[in-house]
């Protein structure tokens, strides 16, 4: 009862986590990803980029790009328009234009279990092979935004080929960030000269971003109350998957979503795609309908 | 601030309607359909297959397969397990076990246009294509355009075991081949005469006769104008003579790959095939659902 009224006075104050419920204007742009999939960095690249005048940190990231997942309903309405706004949800109607990074799952799990490790998910020696078995059947912390290839799924099904949808491949992203950077410019409509990307893509560099980490994580409220000796920034690299998982692991994971990876081009190591859609076809309802 | 405590207050005694933030739970069913789309139909359906000795009408259609936007938090909780729940919602993690009624979208649009009339939210001389386009901007509903309610749960759940993937066409060339697949999906005894007493009893006629002596009683149809019937044609086609050409060049145009994808022919095949390619989309479900980033 005590716990209702609680939840009664947070929700009249709008201290609720604005989280699915937040109110989306017409005019918000938003920044998904699933978790661990370069969110972060497309923040502060897209705030370095946006607004040169100001450094972007973590200490005003949360204004300049601020996260629906960890601000409250009353923060977010606050906000004068148009917002920029970081999300992790799976696809929301609601959400007029949307800039999405997708990385490699096989990377987005390595980096999870650290992640998870840090945020005390999870016990430190919890075995890599039960946990992607989580990872891959959505029975962990991420299971409200839905499994990767749910998240990933259900944006590229509903709004791909959109003139308000850009898909980015973190992989890209790190292979030519400032090339990448000028899609992501030219959709938000900023002209953006080589100067000025070059800037961006400095002043958000991994090891920037570590060091503001080592200095503000402590105030940033992602990092804030987590274990310090696991960082937030984690590798910052395409393909660590390689020497980190075991090859179960791999193959569970591309047996799972074989078929979307391999549309995005990451390239399956334990299968093949058509085995994959031979695999789903077996259960296959439409074609086979018993006519 | 006074309402959003008004609001606290009944969410803390459950009195609000749940929709889309529904507790769920693992065992329950969910009969999913974008609006439109024979919903209803399949909710009579399968609540006289799985309820013989309650013969299912408008006065507890929503008891037997409750509505989270029709009944209160608190009611949905009460409700005997497992539920059988009306859902328009596009995809949810949270729903493991969907039977998903998908309707060629040229007749969805036409009866949404037809049902907002009824609900008074255009007047009669509304022109079409204009209502198509703003069908085909997602603005006529609550839950996504078609397309993406149809495509977001296709690409996450289609060939898994978790959903059942029904068309509304087949469905009325031959329910009770249908409704059989409904039988085996949650596990009850396909018994031939069962599921052909289910099938009668949820015929169009009889839900005409039912709607007319209950339409007061359902919260889909009162205060709603009752010169316009809620269960309508109950055919497929009817675009063909009901949405002018152009309506229906628009509704091609934006979802012609995913209509083929269904086995929905097109009428301007080599229009959408056009805007395939402008929008980098492909024949074949992979790629067109999930098509990679052009590189």
């Amino acid at each position: 009862m005590i716990y209702g009224i609680r939840r009664v006075l947070k929700y009249a104050l709008g201290r609720d986590i604005a989280g699915r419920t937040l109110a989306v204007r017409p005019d918000d742009t938003f920044i998904v990803s699933y978790p661990r999939s370069g969110n972060t960095w497309t923040r502060f690249l897209v705030a370095n980029l946006l607004f040169p005048g100001e450094p972007v940190s973590f200490a005003n990231i949360e204004r300049l790009i601020p996260d629906a997942e960890a601000q409250s309903s009353r923060y977010m309405k606050r906000l004068p328009g148009p917002r920029l706004i970081k999300s992790h949800q799976y696809f929301d109607h609601r959400y007029p234009k949307v800039l999405y990074i997708v990385r490699d799952p096989r990377d987005v799990a390595a980096s999870y279990y650290n992640f998870s490790r840090k945020y005390r998910h999870i016990e430190d020696n919890c075995p890599l092979e039960r946990y992607i078995g989580d990872f891959v059947h959505g029975r962990l912390s991420s299971a409200p935004w839905g499994t990767w290839a749910e998240n990933v799924g259900t944006w590229m099904a509903a709004r791909n080929g959109r003139p308000t949808f850009l898909l980015v491949r973190y992989e890209d992203l790190i292979a030519d960030t400032a090339a990448e950077l000028e899609k992501v410019a030219r959709f938000f409509g900023v002209d953006a000269s080589p100067g000025r990307l070059r800037q961006a893509v400095e002043n958000s560099s991994a090891d920037q971003l570590r060091e503001l980490e080592k200095k503000e994580g402590g105030e940033w409220v992602t990092t804030k109350n987590k274990r310090s000796d696991i960082p937030f920034i984690g590798s910052a690299v395409a393909g660590k998957w390689k020497s980190v998982l075991p090859e179960a692991a791999v193959l569970e994971i591309e047996s799972a979503w074989g078929h979307i990876m391999a549309q995005l081009g990451y390239q399956l190591v334990t299968r093949t795609p058509e085995s994959v859609e031979t695999q789903l076809a077996d259960s296959a309802v439409i074609g086979k309908q018993g006519k | 601030m006074m309402q959003r405590l008004i609001r606290g207050m009944q969410r803390a005694l459950g009195l609000h309607h749940p929709g889309r933030n529904l507790e769920v739970w693992p065992d329950d069913v969910f009969i999913l359909s974008f609006p439109k789309s024979g919903n209803t139909w399949t909710r009579f359906l399968i609540a006289n297959l799985v309820y013989p000795e309650t013969p299912a009408d408008f006065s507890n259609i929503n008891r037997l397969t409750p509505d989270p936007e029709a009944l209160s938090k608190r009611e949905m909780a009460k409700m005997p397990r497992p539920r059988i729940i009306k859902s328009h919602q596009y995809f949810d993690p949270r729903y493991k076990r969907v039977i998903y009624v998908v309707r060629d979208p040229r007749d969805v649009a036409l009866s949404q246009f037809h049902f907002h009339r009824k609900r008074g939210l255009i007047e009669d001389g509304y022109p079409p294509e204009k209502f198509v386009a703003r069908f085909v901007a997602g603005e006529t509903s609550p839950y996504g355009s078609w397309g993406e309610n149809v495509a977001s749960w296709l690409a996450t759940r289609e060939n898994r075991p978790g959903l059942l993937l029904l068309r509304y066409e087949d469905m009325l060339e031959d329910a009770a081949r249908e409704l059989k697949k409904v039988a085996s999906f949650l596990e009850i005894p396909p018994d031939a005469e069962r599921i052909a007493n289910a099938v009668r009893r949820s015929s169009a006629d009889e839900m005409r006769t039912l709607e007319k002596s209950q339409a007061h009683l359902w919260s889909s149809t009162k205060s709603t104008r009752q010169d316009v019937p809620f269960v309508r044609s109950a055919q497929a086609g009817g675009w063909r003579t009901g949405l002018p050409e152009g309506a229906v060049a628009q509704l091609e145009a934006a979802w012609g790959h995913l209509m083929i994808h269904l086995g929905y022919e097109l009428l301007f095949p080599a229009r959408a095939v056009a805007v395939t390619k402008t929008t980098n989309f492909d024949s074949g479900f992979a790629e067109t659902m999930l098509n990679g980033p052009s590189r």
